[in-house]
């Protein structure tokens, strides 16, 4: 279990995250929204550990985060693998990091799961699609088994209809894999559907952490309030009967 | 050319647009009617020719003279990082033919909620949400017969979103203005438009009523964009 223990976070002489407490279990996910500049990406870089809260602790089941060996799975997904190796080369990095032996097996088994040809893996970045590169990502983030997978707005890059079908791959994966996610995302649809809780945060701090359920019928006053009617009035919310 | 409110909008027509990129056609010939002040939403998939579309659209109704104002996805593409907001709003002035300082700044700005920015500041100085109300307030500069708007809402906040296009629709129905709105989100477009043109390699397949394809959508594309416009009808 991942455990943020009410941290705070400074960039540079600014406080950029404060307050921040909140548990995530094995196999659930949590979503992260907020506006830019809300502490969303500070979030994830302290919690691989990249910045060290001045105030607080998070930990992986009492151990330091970074001893789980979690994965990130990044926004862009092209920009996210050395240009000039085949995919392949990239989805091993983990398991060669680790000195591990090549997991033949389980890159088939995620390749099916996530709908990747295997070929695809001999190509660089470039000569994939912007979806299939993403699943790509995901296939190298799962790679090692690790049991706490972030996603930093694992979808933005993809189109509406190729953002739900691999929103979908990833849950399905999930249930198989069991591992937590944490996602952070703009997109009140995807954390509504595919989350068990969600973390609004603003200016640092955290708004309302609710079920998505409580968030559509009854988000707290305000801005969680002006988030859920945003997300309607854009069309990524159905208004709740 | 420069239209004011005043004078009566013209029905604008394209036809058998065509575009070709290394060799490969990308668009196959489309026509398309926009009738004064109508809204119409380009949609498809990635890769499906909708930007292309929106861009030979553009350059062909410039071409037969009407006033088609643009506005990219990203501020970034719009706005030079080394100059002034002052300096890009007196281009987009000299652009149309106006005098500097003839366009009335205030009026846009106040219909779009720009407040408190500092105009001599470069674009890095503003936030993201209000670039991009800075870019369309420029598109509006002159009222336009037609604002066309790839993408407008991708790189904004929900909420900065949401406020954006419930006060560019409103200055539109004020200004009968026509928009062309191009984005891969049905779930957007539907809330925004009256009629919807869907494209899939480079063809336009269907074009009718919004209502018309969210209750009956005719071809595979638009079946499934339908079935995908929104998180909670699918089955998950």
């Amino acid at each position: 279990m991942l455990t943020v223990d009410t941290i705070a976070v400074k960039r540079g002489s600014k406080l950029a995250l404060q307050n921040i407490a909140f548990t995530l279990a094995a196999g659930k996910t949590l979503a992260v929204v907020g506006e830019s500049g809300a502490g969303k990406s500070t979030l994830i870089a302290a919690i691989l550990g990249f910045l060290k809260p001045i105030q607080g602790q998070i930990a992986w089941s009492g151990q330091p985060v970074r001893s789980c060996r979690p994965a990130l799975v990044m926004q862009e997904p092209r920009a996210a693998f050395n240009p000039v190796l085949p995919l392949r080369r990239s989805v091993l990095e983990p398991v060669v990091a680790a000195g591990q032996s090549v997991p033949e097996a389980r890159i088939k088994r995620l390749c099916d799961g996530l709908e990747i040809k295997e070929e695809i893996l001999e190509r660089r970045p470039n000569e994939v699609s912007i979806g299939q590169a993403q699943r790509v990502g995901i296939l190298r983030a799962l790679i090692a088994a690790p049991p706490l997978v972030l996603f930093d707005e694992p979808l933005s890059a993809l189109d509406a209809v190729t953002q739900k079908h691999t929103a979908r791959l990833i849950r399905d994966l999930q249930a198989e894999e069991g591992f937590a996610a944490l996602i952070v995302t703009h997109d009140l649809g995807y954390a509504v559907a595919h989350s068990d809780e969600i973390a609004v945060l603003r200016a640092g701090q955290i708004e309302e952490i609710s079920t998505p359920q409580q968030f559509v019928t009854a988000p707290k006053a305000g801005y969680c309030q002006a988030l859920r009617d945003a997300a309607i009035a854009l069309g990524g919310l159905e208004a709740a009967a | 050319m420069v239209s004011g409110s005043t004078v009566t909008k013209l029905a604008l027509r394209v036809s058998d647009l065509s575009a070709m990129r290394s060799g490969r056609t990308i668009l196959y010939p489309t026509s398309l009617n926009i009738a004064p002040a109508e809204r119409i939403g380009i949609v498809g998939s990635s890769g499906s020719g909708k930007s292309t579309f929106g861009h030979a659209l553009i350059d062909d109704l410039r071409r037969q003279g009407h006033s088609v104002a643009q506005v990219p996805q990203s501020p970034d593409e719009a706005l030079d990082p080394l100059r002034s907001m002052a300096f890009h709003w007196q281009e987009a002035e000299r652009a149309l033919g106006l005098k500097p300082g003839t366009a009335d700044r205030e009026a846009l700005f106040a219909t779009l909620k720009i407040e408190k920015g500092d105009m001599r500041k470069r674009p890095w100085g503003w936030s993201r949400g209000m670039q991009q109300r800075f870019v369309i307030a420029m598109a509006l500069i002159g009222a336009p017969d037609l604002i066309v708007l790839d993408e407008p809402t991708s790189a904004l906040d929900p909420v900065v979103a949401a406020a954006t296009m419930q006060l560019l629709d409103q200055h539109l129905t004020e200004q009968n203005i026509a928009m062309v709105l191009i984005t891969h989100d049905l779930g957007l477009a539907s809330k925004w438009v009256s009629k919807l043109a869907v494209m899939q390699d480079g063809h336009l397949v269907e074009e009718a009523a919004t209502q018309d394809i969210l209750n009956t959508p005719q071809t595979k594309a638009a079946q499934s964009l339908v079935a995908h416009r929104n998180w909670m009808a699918l089955p998950c």
